[in-house]
């Protein structure tokens, strides 16, 4: 298990933390939004021993505490990497499927990530006008992608678990609840 | 001013802005971004990336940081007043992930605030799951 919280700092994540005895890193910056294409947390990447990736970025669980808002449940993700883990089972992918293929982020999904670390930036040097203006950008650039408009909700002084991000919630549904990766298995294998 | 370089690396480097243009001395561009400014175009280890409208990038003996970007062939978000500049990630690396099913390498820190490499737990499976407080 290796965790990465895509956060601002340790002081937001040790809370979550405690008891945890396998790696827990902090990307600040949101590198690994970019480098892996994830739009939202939690993302799952399957990597074995050489490095290659065997499950990409998918939408799992490890528990059934959010079951009903997000009708994923564990149970099924779970049993898929154990299978993985103990007898090195890999996700079948159907012949000439392309549903294991995780589509590219848009010219316009990168240039949210970078307006969103130049928010950051700015932030942390005090400016927080300018800081405003690239979250804002940057929310206009990626308007359905959580790693942009949830996560900028902290740093604008906003409660991402209150009104603005109901409203965002509401928003995304709309557009069909687009995610950058695989569906949330709840029963079936999904490659 | 001094100016924040933003990659997969922060530099701060010293910088003037123009406009909206963001420039800094050819000799301060292997520190800030790796690259280096030569007759051949932008060289980084034993590659150079041919520069055809040098007088893009090259302005009045200083270097567009915006231009170094696009050249490169990366996105870039320049804002000169605020003397932040923050550049892409290079595509390929990305392609690496999601085509060539490789994971791409990175390097983080934990809570303590030691870098770690994917690559420490290579020969073992890794279950990598991003979260967050939000």
């Amino acid at each position: 298990m290796l965790a990465v919280a895509i956060d601002e700092s340790a002081d937001d994540v040790r809370p979550w933390t405690d008891g945890i005895t396998f790696p827990v890193l902090i990307d600040s910056e949101h590198l690994l939004s970019e480098l892996y294409a994830m739009s939202n947390v939690p993302t799952v990447v399957w990597i074995d021993e050489d490095d290659r990736i065997v499950r990409p970025n998918g939408v799992a669980f490890g528990s059934d505490l959010f079951k009903e808002f997000t009708g994923v449940e564990a149970g099924p993700h779970n049993d898929l990497v154990r299978a993985w883990v103990r007898d090195g089972v890999e996700p079948r992918t159907t012949e000439g499927s392309d549903a294991a293929a995780i589509e590219d982020l848009s010219d316009d999904e990168v240039r949210a990530r970078l307006h969103f670390r130049a928010a950051v930036h700015a932030r942390r040097a005090g400016y927080t006008e300018t800081a405003a203006r690239h979250f804002a950008r940057a929310g206009e650039l990626a308007p359905h992608d959580f790693t942009i408009r949830r996560a900028m909700m902290p740093l604008v002084g906003d409660d991402p678990f209150g009104e603005k991000f109901f409203a965002f919630y509401e928003e995304w549904d709309r557009a069909g609840k687009p995610y950058n990766g695989l569906p949330g298995v709840t029963g079936d294998v999904t490659d | 001013m001094q100016a924040t370089i933003v990659t997969d690396e922060i530099r701060t480097t010293a910088a003037v802005a123009d406009g909206d243009r963001l420039l800094i001395d050819p000799a301060a561009l292997p520190d800030a971004l790796g690259w280096e400014w030569k007759p051949e175009g932008l060289c980084r280890d034993n590659v150079c990336v041919p520069v055809r409208d040098r007088a893009a990038v090259l302005v009045a003996d200083k270097l567009d940081i915006g231009a170094v970007a696009a050249a490169l062939g990366r996105l870039a978000v320049v804002d000169a007043p605020a003397g932040i500049a923050v550049i892409a990630l290079a595509k390929e690396l990305r392609r690496e992930a999601l085509e060539e099913r490789h994971a791409p390498a990175f390097t983080l820190p934990d809570l303590d605030g030691v870098e770690h490499d994917l690559g420490q737990w290579s020969g073992k499976k890794k279950l990598l799951v991003t979260f967050a407080s939000w």
